[in-house]
Parts: structure tokens; sequence; C-alpha cells
């Protein structure tokens, strides 16, 4: 009798997995190891039924292939100036929004907004902002100091650093909510202690709150890196990776080769290096998360 | 006393001013670009945050304009698509993973710690990996240019099942205990004890998807060529290429593409950051 309803539980629960777990095995499971698979073939759209067998020349070729190198270069140049300043960002906006004060609801909330707004809306906004016309937006800006126009898109020195603006324009608000919530637990006993010994309010941001938001800060270091190692859709529709390969990032030049030119095997090959890449990524979080979390205990 | 409160005016003061400018910031592109949709569509760049001349023409012309190839197609019809693609991977993935979140959290069967860490896997797997097997697989399915294609890969999430299993885990088991007494099967524990128990994790989960749906690029760019079928973000960038000096017309497209994601947000943005925030402590 118990058998038998252990045997009835496990199939009505596997029917209620069955929708979820299709949908993980085909678009998921299958594409993952697929992908490894893949990468040691050579095909296009036209030929993915009867790929080549190529070994490891996939990789060899990503080697001496200097354009992904810049690929890599690009998405670290991209991540390693994007991450601090979007979380430092994010920390400081988060401090001066914790205390109340008139008009705290409409700030915080303006500088969410630019997170739900699609990346696409705000590629184009911005590619009119940027326009290298000296009509343009931030040319006037720039103009009113004595500046020439400048090609914010357009010229090598100074595109990637405008997609910068961009991302922590439209992504810091994000890291700021987080770090609102993080705050809302430390007890305000901290504070009163440290200011009946005379910590000036700096002092406290530095002593107190920056030790104590420091899984906060680390979850989003993580999560922030993971996500600017992803970076596509912004560079695809404001420089088009160009000028040159200046901002094409890994994802826009797997793009380029597995969709637009076709290589799907070499892009196959670069997907499963950006794979190992945010894997790293999320096994130093929970190596470094778990070791915090003995320390606290 | 006094100094304390006066110095408390002083860094309030200075906090306006400061965050003034930054909300000027980041909200100039959109005023600008509501600006712009009400301002006469010239076709010459204009840069006032103040419309010289107001007229609601745009947003009907925008609406009703027929992209180049196909004259059936508007943005309107984009728009429409948006919101059917959005309507149905949420309501199937808030209802997929739902299903497999009970069972998870409130059966007992075989294979069931397996099956969590599985949907847990799936988090660390980045879609842009999975992105060349996943379009052959659409390919080989039939599904180039279908709604289908849009819906049924994202039709389940392991971040959503992972978030109803917490949910449904910490329902005490007497609620669930006293109706299977009065004997109720599975189904009827799931649907009318467990679902309306958790609704702030559907809601959390509802906001969350309809965003990322409405917001999708990347996916629809690879499988949709056909403008009937094209979700608003992406028609929006053709329109672009087609259409590069029609900046009024533009402006409409983009805010009419944003005022669902506004409009969501701003009703449920408390289960928003509910349910941002439970993700980040959990890191």
């Amino acid at each position: 009798m118990t058998g038998n309803k252990k045997w009835r539980d496990t199939l009505i629960s596997y029917i209620f997995c069955a929708p979820a777990y299709t949908v993980f095995t085909l678009f998921i499971f299958v594409p993952i190891i697929w992908a490894f698979v893949l990468s040691f073939y050579d095909f296009s759209i036209l030929t993915y039924l009867t790929p080549d067998f190529v070994g490891l020349r996939n990789y060899i070729r990503m080697v001496n292939d200097s354009y992904f190198w810049e690929a890599l270069f690009n998405t670290f140049h991209f991540s390693a100036i994007y991450v601090p300043v979007s979380i430092l960002a994010g920390f400081v906006f988060a401090i001066m929004l914790n205390e109340r004060f008139p008009g705290r609801n409409f700030f915080r909330l303006a500088i969410f907004i630019p997170v739900v707004v699609s990346m696409v809306v705000a590629s184009i906004v911005w590619l009119m902002i940027l326009s290298p016309s000296s009509a343009g937006f931030a040319n006037r800006i720039v103009g009113s100091f004595g500046i020439d126009p400048q090609g914010w898109l357009t010229q090598s020195n100074l595109a990637m650093n405008s997609i910068i603006l961009v991302m922590v324009w439209k992504n810091f608000g994000f890291n700021m909510l987080i770090y609102l919530s993080g705050l809302q637990s430390i007890p305000d006993e901290f504070y009163q202690a440290a200011e009946l010994d005379g910590a000036s309010r700096f002092q406290r941001i530095i002593k107190i709150t920056l030790p104590l938001v420091r899984p906060t800060t680390f979850f989003l270091l993580v999560t922030t890196t993971i996500n600017a190692f992803q970076i596509f859709t912004p560079i695809y529709l404001m420089t088009g990776g160009g000028p040159g390969y200046s901002t094409t990032t890994i994802v826009n030049y797997l793009y380029m080769k597995g969709f637009q030119e076709f290589e799907m095997g070499y892009a196959s090959a670069i997907s499963v290096i950006l794979f190992g890449i945010l894997l790293l990524f999320t096994l130093i979080q929970k190596r470094i998360s778990k070791s915090s979390d003995e320390a606290i205990v | 006393m006094l100094t304390k409160k006066k110095a408390r005016t002083i860094r309030i003061t200075v906090k306006t001013v400061i965050l003034s400018g930054v909300a000027i910031i980041t909200l100039l592109p959109l005023l600008w670009t509501i600006s712009t949709s009400v301002s006469p569509d010239t076709g010459i760049e204009t840069y006032s945050l103040i419309p010289e001349q107001f007229t609601t023409e745009n947003y009907p012309l925008a609406w009703n304009y027929p992209t180049l190839f196909d004259s059936n197609v508007t943005l309107g019809t984009m728009f429409l698509n948006s919101l059917f693609v959005a309507a149905a991977v949420t309501i199937l993935s808030l209802l997929f993973d739902s299903m497999a979140g009970f069972a998870l959290a409130r059966k007992r069967f075989l294979g069931r710690n397996v099956l969590f860490w599985a949907a847990l896997s799936t988090l660390m797997i980045p879609f842009y990996v999975v992105v060349i097997p996943l379009y052959l697989i659409v390919l080989r399915m039939g599904l180039i240019n279908t709604y289908t294609s849009l819906i049924i890969p994202f039709a389940a999430s392991g971040f959503g099942v992972f978030m109803f299993r917490q949910a449904f885990f910490g329902i005490p088991l007497e609620l669930e205990e006293a109706a299977r007494i009065d004997g109720a099967g599975d189904v009827y524990v799931y649907s009318r004890i467990m679902l309306p128990l958790v609704k702030p994790t559907i809601a959390t989960m509802m906001i969350f998807k309809v965003l990322w749906s409405w917001n999708m690029f990347f996916w629809p760019l690879l499988v949709i060529q056909d403008y009937s079928k094209m979700p608003i973000n992406l028609g929006l960038t053709v329109f672009r290429g087609h259409h590069v000096t029609r900046w009024g017309l533009l402006s409409a497209g983009m805010i009419i593409a944003t005022i669902p994601v506004i409009i969501v947000f701003l009703v449920m943005q408390k289960w928003y950051i509910q349910g941002l925030t439970a993700g980040a402590v959990k890191g």
C-alpha cells in the first residue's frame, strides 16, 4: 500500500516537473552539450546536418586569430572600467538615498528608470545624443566649453568609453537598489555608537558601512562582471563593433562569425571559451561566498 | 542640538542639489525623446527639451507607419506581437515553473535532488553560450519566423523554479494535510491551496518575465526576419534603419515601446524590488 503510494507520488511529481524540464532539456541541456561537440566541427546553417570534423582546428585558429584577441581585450577593457564605476556609483547614491528626506522616492525612481527601459530604446536615444554632428547633444555640451565636435562613437579612442558611459547610465540604478536593500540590514546602533566616539560621517561610511555591505559588493562584483562579459546589444546598435574592431566584444565577435559569416563551428568554439570564462567567475563566487559564510559563523 | 539640526539641513540641501543634477542626467534622454515625439516631424535634428510646437500627430503616424517592404505591417502590429509574446512567455513560465517548484518543495520522490540541482545548474549556463545549438534546434523544428520560437525556449526558467520552490517550501504542512484529509488530490492542493499562498512570488516572477520578454533583442534578431512577426524592439531598429531622419516618428515609436514597461514597473515595483533583493541576499 505504502509502496504503491510512493510510486504514485513519484509519477505525479514527474508529471508536474515534465513541462519545465522538457524546456530545460531541449533548450539548455542538449544545446550546452552540443555546443561543445560543435566546436570540433566546421559547418554553416546550410551544412549543419553534414558537418566536417576538424578536431582542435577551431581552437588553434582562435589562438592565432588577432581579432579574437582584440575582442577579448575589448571585453576586458569594457568590464575593467564599467564594473567598478557602476558599482561605486550605485554605492554612493545608495548612501545618499538611504536617509529619509523630502524627494527621496523621486530620486530613487529617477535613477532606477533607465534600468527598466529596453537596451534597444536606450541605444537609439544615445545614438542621437552622441551624434558626431556639431548639432548633436553631447557635442553642444562640450562645445560650450570650447571643445571641437567629437565622433563619440566613430573615433576609435572614444567609442569604447562612450559605450561604457551609456552602460553605466543604464545600470548603476540597479546596483543602487541592491545596495539600498543591503543598507537596511545595518542596525542604527552601530552608527550611533560610532557617532558617540566622534567618528565623522565619512569615517562611519568607510569604517562601518563598507565592511558591512561587503557581501553585497561581492555579489554585485560577480554578477556585474558576468553580465559585462556578455555585452552585445548596445555595441551592435551603436557602433557595430567599430570603428575597425575597436569595440568588438566576445559576443559581438561570436555573432559576427556565427550569424553573419556563417562559420558556426568557429563561433561554437568561441562560445565554449566564453562559457569557461564565465564559469570561472561563478566558481570564484561560490568559493569565496562559502568561505565568508564560514568566517561569519 | 541646534547646530546638529543645521548641519543636517545643509547636508540635505547639498544632497538635493547633487541628486537633482544626477536625476537630470538619468531622465534627460527619456524627457528629450518625449519632447521630440510631440514636436512636428521636420526631419531636422532638434535638441530642445520643451517642444516649440506641440503636436500629437506623431503617435498615430508611428503606430500606423508601414515598414518599407510590407505595407500591411506597422509599428502597431509589432507592438501587438510583443504584447502577445510577453503574455505567452509570462503565463507559460509561471505555470511550468510553479508546477515544478510545487513538486520539488512538497513531494518526496526519487530523483528530486537531481532535478533541483539541474534547475539550479541552468542558472550557470549563459544564453550566448547555447545560442548556436539553440538556433539549429529551432531551425530543425521549422520554427524560424514563428511566435513559437520566441516563446517555447523561455517557457520555463531555473530561476523561476527555484523561487517557487522556496516559496512553497515555507508553507506549513497543516494547511496541506487538512485538505488531504478531505480527499483533495495534488492538482487541487497545488492550484487551490498552494498557489494562492505564494501570490508575492507570482507577482515578482510576473514582472521579471514581462520586462525580460518585452525587452529581449538578441534572440528575435536571430530567428525573426518576417516583419509581421517582429517584436517592437527589433522593429524599432529596422524602422530606424529605414527612416533615420524621421525623429518625431522614431521617438513616438520608442515611447510607445517603453510605455508598457514603465507602467508594469510603476504598478508592480514593490514586487520587483522584493525579487531583486531576494536574489541578492541569497547571492
